[in-house]
Parts: structure tokens; C-alpha cells; sequence
């Protein structure tokens, strides 16, 4: 098995994914159980804890997506 | 790309509409190659999309609104109320620009999730970073240009450094730490908001795309969940593109509200 710069790429890249996905796994997860216990608590604010909680969705999902940025580019461009 | 090689041609052929392709070749000027492909011809067709819903829905405005009216006085009030309103009255010059970002983005990234044949070559302008990039770098510019116009250079440069309360002899070595981490977030505020924006939309379009090619290439029993798993990812690339739509907005506002009140 020839270990040279392409296949390092793409190992780089499924590593680089698979890790990149546990912050804002847990991230995501926590902000959704907080928002739902906020929701239980007062019903009535539930527009604005999901305005809240949209926004922090998002941001943590960049984070993810930095990594799949990362990862494409180490598997469509090394070669 | 060794999918090619190996044999997988209908995947390969499935993410044609990730490809730029030149419609009308212009020569190069220098390093500026204005040639018309598919990706300027979908630019144009989403502002011209943008500019034709908000020009009928104002012409035709009655007492009673109509479906249009009201959609467009929505994203108006949106845009005015919940977006720019968090500048407050400062904020009444940025409505436009915040109102064209959020409906821009999202008509292209709806524009962007039809499925065209390949006779129209289709293209979504968003899953290019250059055009998010521009986008951001728009925004970073207006940012950087109301910070200083309103504070001036020496003022604005102060917002960088040490907070005010801190004794005179710590905050100069502070300072060391403090301007480096401020002008690296500063810089990185564009630099995400146009990732954000690219890697959502191409993701997205990416797992659809591949997993079209995969139903093409084996075409089997498989054929029936895996249809249900894309029709399943175009709602939720629906969901995604006004979300995306709202954050860069939303996040455009954060930035040139913190750039008007510049100080800490």
C-alpha cells in the first residue's frame, strides 16, 4: 500500500470530519435541551427562545462546516 | 477524481451542477476574466427575481394586500423591525442593504434547490465562495467605514485596545495581548460569514447530488429509500436556506452595530 500524498489526503480528510463533528455534536445538543427546558418553564416566551436558539444553531453548525471546507479541499486538491 | 476511473460515471455526471461553465467567452484583462457563465447568468436571474417580486408587490399595493403585498411587507417588517431594529435609530440606513442580502441569499439558495435539466446548466451562485465572499467583504467594508467615519481613525483604533478601566501601567503590556486577538476577530468576521454561507449550501447540495448518482449508477431495490432520503434533504435544504439567509443578515447587523458603537 503506497502511503503517498493522496491517500494521506483522504485519510486527513475522513479523520479531519469525524472529529470535527463531536463539538458541536454536544454543542447543539446542550443548546436544544436548555432551550426546551426554557420553553417548559414559560411557554409563552417560545418565539423569542427560538430566535435564541436558531442563532446558535447556526453558529455552531459553522463550526462543523469549517472542517468539511478543510476536508474537501484535502481530498479534491492534493493530489 | 478515481469515482471516474472506477467506473462511476453516472455520480460524476450527477454533480454537473456543481461546474462553471463559460457561456459567452470574454479574453481576459490582466488577472479579470469577465466571461459570462452559468453562475453570472443565475446571479442575474435571482436579482432580477428579487427586483421584479418587490417592484409588483409596491405597484400593486391596495388596502386589502394580495398574497404578494403581504409577503413582501413581511420580509420588510422583518428586515426593519426584527434585523435592523437592533441598531435602533442609527440603524434606519441599513435597511435596504440587510433587506437585499437576506431576500438575495435566500431567492438564490430556493432558485438553487429546483432541479433543472442539464440543458440549463444549472448552477447555485451561492455554493461559490468567491460570491460569498464578495457578499462578506461588503459587509466588512461598511463595517470598517462606519467605525471609522463615526469615531475616526484614532477612536476607532482605540476600540481595539485595552478597555478603559484598567490602571495605565497594566494596560500597556495588556495591549500585547488584547490588539492581536481583536484584529483576528475582526478579520475572521468576514471569513466565516462566507464559509458559513458556502459550506451550508454545498453541503447540501452535495449530499443531494450524491446521493442522485448513487440511484442512477445501482440502480436497484435501493432505489426507494434512498428517493425518499433526497426528497427528505430538499425540505431541509429549504429549512437551511432561510436560516442561512437570516444568520448572515442577522450577523451583518451584529457586526455594523458594534462597529457604530464602537466603544467598550
Amino acid at each position: 500500500m503506497a502511503f503517498d500524498a493522496a491517500s494521506a489526503g483522504s485519510l486527513a480528510a475522513g479523520v479531519a470530519m469525524g472529529f470535527a463533528t463531536i463539538g458541536p455534536g454536544i454543542g447543539i445538543g446542550i443548546l436544544t435541551g436548555h432551550a426546551c427546558e426554557a420553553v417548559a418553564r414559560q411557554p409563552e416566551a417560545s418565539g423569542d427562545i427560538r430566535t435564541v436558539f436558531i442563532i446558535g444553531l447556526a453558529l455552531a453548525e459553522a463550526l462543523a462546516l469549517y472542517a468539511f471546507v478543510i476536508a474537501i479541499i484535502l481530498l479534491f486538491v492534493v493530489r | 477524481m478515481t469515482l471516474a476511473e472506477t467506473g462511476g460515471s453516472k455520480i460524476v455526471e450527477a454533480l454537473h451542477e456543481l461546474n462553471v461553465q463559460t457561456i459567452v467567452k470574454i479574453p481576459k484583462i490582466g488577472p479579470v476574466d469577465l466571461s459570462i457563465t452559468n453562475a453570472v447568468v443565475y446571479m442575474w436571474f435571482s436579482a432580477f427575481v428579487v427586483f421584479i417580486l418587490f417592484y409588483i408587490a409596491a405597484r400593486r399595493s391596495r388596502k386589502e394586500p394580495d398574497k404578494l403585498q403581504t409577503f413582501a411587507e413581511i420580509a420588510l417588517n422583518f428586515a426593519t423591525g426584527h434585523l435592523t431594529g437592533q441598531i435602533g435609530e442609527k440603524g434606519k440606513k441599513y435597511y435596504y442593504l440587510i433587506l437585499t442580502i437576506f431576500t438575495y441569499i435566500f431567492i438564490t439558495n430556493l432558485i438553487g434547490l429546483i432541479p433543472k435539466p442539464e440543458l440549463f446548466k444549472p448552477y447555485t451562485p451561492t455554493a461559490n465562495i468567491n460570491v460569498t465572499a464578495a457578499m462578506a467583504i461588503v459587509v466588512f467594508v461598511v463595517t470598517q467605514f462606519q467605525g471609522v467615519k463615526r469615531h475616526g481613525l484614532r477612536g476607532y483604533a482605540k476600540a481595539f485596545t485595552t478597555p478603559s478601566g484598567v490602571p495605565k501601567a497594566l494596560a500597556g503590556p495588556l495591549n500585547i495581548i488584547f490588539v492581536p486577538v481583536h484584529v483576528m476577530g475582526e478579520m475572521f468576521k468576514p471569513l466565516s460569514l462566507s464559509v458559513r454561507l458556502f459550506a451550508n449550501t454545498i453541503a447540501g447540495h452535495l449530499i443531494i447530488l450524491v446521493m442522485l448518482g448513487l440511484l442512477l449508477q445501482y440502480a436497484n431495490i435501493i432505489i426507494l429509500p434512498t428517493a425518499l432520503f433526497v426528497i427528505i434533504m430538499t425540505a431541509f435544504e429549504i429549512f437551511i436556506a432561510f436560516i442561512q439567509a437570516y444568520i448572515f443578515s442577522l450577523l451583518s447587523v451584529v457586526y455594523i452595530e458594534s462597529a457604530i458603537y464602537a466603544g467598550h
